[in-house]
């Protein structure tokens, strides 16, 4: 069982968010969320993921996440993780992303 | 197309066999059910035609031998029957007949059913042979999987310490391979290294990166680098080796019963929780590190924390497979639930058996989803040797002996390499005074850098007073070195046993020689070096003669001599 991803795009933003679990089941269709955005590299763009509907994320998401600030890395889009509930925050500062995304 | 015709009535037998032959088909014919039965494992036919009243076996019994015979493949079998019997009909179907053919024979119908039929059949033999390479591929990488677990788990576990009697722990992999890695090991000063890392997903992919992890830790580990070394090299092998999206979260902890200090590196992984002698949590050690494998190391992340130890402490380290272990109504074990236990009910022993009884009480029969570690260390049993031969301590005993050692370094390999973790290593192999290594490798670090930096390239290190100056002195060294084209340092080191009253080995005494040969060399700035050095205090040559028994320079200054004692 997994989440699923909605996408809102604006001429700067990319919004994604992820509602239920963000496990690997997700990779492709998170992937495929910015990967449109990112391979234009003429343009930079920022990231939201909007984790407000996000129950469970595990480390294969975090793993993701990665993914995107590399791929989207180049065109120096920063990246937002947006509303993450306390249980999911936690998880995402024992791996300390605060260093790597803007968390709030 | 093999066709066989099971039929008593000669003229219906004639009649078929010349359609089917004109078709092109190879046609035998039987008279009766036992004859075609026969006659079906002789020829092999592809296709059967069944009647169903014949003398000594009838058709409904000649189908069931014949379907019996031939289980491994599928040859349709057709009656021939000659009413709308529908009892009859369902007992064609019954012995293993895929289809009839009424009496009598049209043309048409009798090619279109044998076409659909040998279309299933080859449906039928293709999945067939699908299914046993399947079954071979199967096997094959089942094959492949325990060779590679053996692999695996000898290169995980060689020397590992896991069975020492101050460490208990729990790992349970969540498939054939294990995605948590969890090792320990001595250094070379007595100190104990131990290191939990939970690579992102789980199963064979996230095993793959362990082998290098642990090659890794247990090679440094015994060479006596610390654990922030290691935590660099081992990020910067995986930055080598993994794609962006995996990783290991790690935490690496040193504990040294001599000096009852331990040192944490905790990159993501759960906080460390200090126990004290009530069982209650004394101090909780949070990950202040990004994972290992991400990104390329910045000198803020060898950081590592210092904590006291005590005696009666006990030390708990967890993957998040442990907290996050559901149960079957999806609920998480979580780390409240886990913390509980450490408010003082339960004594600190029982702490570790009531956590994993809790844990299996809590997840009943769920499904694992992740690996699970967790990790005891009992301070009070630090000491203690652990049992097993596999289990060696990797700490060499070697009695005190005669021995020298000579380098000689020219400028080229001054260039490229910085010898000194050879020669200390080197040291360290022949005579390994245990706790020792950190202060050889000071005082032979000192008189190196002396050598190099003031006798072979001049620098003065009064320089190093102001910040500006600290950075020139820096660019200099860089810029002089590249250019120094003549010269040496030797380093002569000579190694004596020391014995007490009773002529008992006691420990040794290491002299050591470090002569340079520079261009331009002038040993009144080796003095005012001196000089200088002192005066800053706990620095360069005060830290040698801190270290040492005697220090002495020659009289031209580029020739010391140095006596390091130690005792066992």
């Amino acid at each position: 069982m997994s989440g699923t991803i909605s996408i809102a795009r604006s001429d700067q933003e990319t919004t994604v968010s992820i509602k239920g679990r963000f496990n690997f089941e997700m990779h492709s269709q998170f992937r495929a969320a910015y990967q449109e955005e990112t391979t234009d590299k003429s343009r930079s763009r920022r990231f939201i993921i909007d984790l407000a509907g996000t129950e469970y994320i595990d480390s294969s998401a975090l793993g993701m996440l990665l993914l995107l600030r590399e791929e989207a890395g180049t065109n120096e889009a920063d990246i937002e993780i947006a509303n993450a509930r306390p249980e999911i925050r936690k998880i995402l500062e024992t791996a300390n992303f605060q260093r790597l995304f803007k968390i709030t | 197309m093999k066709i066989l015709i099971v039929d008593d009535d000669r003229i219906n037998s004639t009649i078929l066999n010349r359609l089917l032959s004109r078709e092109g088909h190879q046609v035998f014919s039987a008279e009766d059910g036992r004859t075609g039965v026969e006659m079906f494992a002789s020829e092999r036919p592809d296709l059967v035609l069944m009647d169903i009243r014949m003398p000594h076996m009838n058709g409904y019994e000649a189908a069931r031998a014949i379907k019996q015979i031939s289980s491994d493949r599928f040859v349709p079998v057709i009656f021939l029957t000659a009413v709308t019997d529908e009892e009859g009909l369902v007992q064609c179907i019954e012995s293993g007949g895929d289809d009839f053919l009424t009496k009598p024979f049209n043309r048409i119908i009798l090619q279109a059913k044998i076409e659909a039929m040998e279309r299933i059949r080859r449906l039928h033999t293709e999945l067939h042979k699908q299914k046993e390479q399947l079954e071979q591929h199967q096997e094959r990488v089942q094959q492949e999987l325990d060779i590679s677990q053996h692999l695996f788990s000898n290169i995980v576990r060689a020397g590992n310490l896991l069975d020492a009697p101050c460490l208990r722990h729990l790992s349970v992999p969540m498939s054939q391979f294990n995605g948590d890695l969890l090792v320990a090991s001595y250094n070379p000063a007595g100190g104990l290294h131990v290191m939990l890392g939970d690579f992102t997903g789980h199963g064979l992919s996230a095993a793959v990166g362990a082998m290098p992890l642990s090659e890794l830790f247990y090679g440094m580990t015994a060479q006596g680098y610390s654990i922030g070394d290691l935590a660099e090299e081992m990020n910067a092998k995986l930055l080598s080796i993994m794609p962006t999206r995996m990783f290991c979260a790690a935490c690496l902890l040193e504990v040294d019963a001599r000096q009852q200090s331990l040192t944490v590196w905790n990159g993501g992984l759960p906080d460390v929780l200090l126990v004290d002698r009530r069982g209650q949590l004394q101090q909780r050690i949070t990950s202040n590190h990004l994972p290992l494998g991400v990104r390329p190391f910045t000198p803020d992340d060898r950081k590592v924390s210092i904590f006291e130890l005590r005696r009666e402490s006990r030390l708990f380290l967890y993957s998040d497979g442990l907290t996050e272990a559901t149960r079957s109504d999806e609920e998480m074990f979580g780390s409240e639930r886990l913390e509980r236990y450490f408010d003082g009910s339960v004594p600190p022993e029982r702490l570790f058996d009531t956590i994993l009884a809790a844990l299996e009480h809590f997840r009943g029969d769920a499904q694992q989803t992740d690996d699970i570690s967790i990790l005891e260390i009992d301070c009070a049993r630090l000491g203690e040797e652990p049992i097993g031969e596999r289990l060696h301590r990797d700490r060499k005993h070697i009695p005190p002996t005669n021995w020298s050692l000579s380098f000689f370094f020219s400028p080229q390999l001054l260039q490229t390499v910085d010898p000194l973790p050879a020669i200390v290593n080197s040291v360290m192999n022949l005579q390994a005074p245990a706790g020792h290594r950190e202060r050889i490798y000071t005082t032979l670090a000192e008189l190196f850098s002396n050598a190099l930096d003031h006798g072979l390239l001049g620098l003065d290190t009064r320089m190093k007073r102001t910040p500006e100056g600290f950075l020139r002195y820096y660019s200099q060294r860089e810029e002089r070195l590249a250019a120094l084209d003549h010269g040496f340092i030797r380093l002569e080191l000579t190694h004596i046993p020391q014995f007490d009253d009773k002529q008992q080995k006691i420990g040794g005494e290491m002299h050591i020689r470090i002569e340079d040969g520079g261009p331009g060399f002038d040993h009144r700035r080796v003095h005012s070096v001196l000089e200088g050095n002192t005066s800053h205090g706990g620095r360069g040559i005060a830290l040698v003669r801190s270290l040492c028994s005697r220090l002495a320079y020659n009289e031209a200054g580029n020739c010391a001599d140095v006596v390091y004692r130690w005792t066992l």
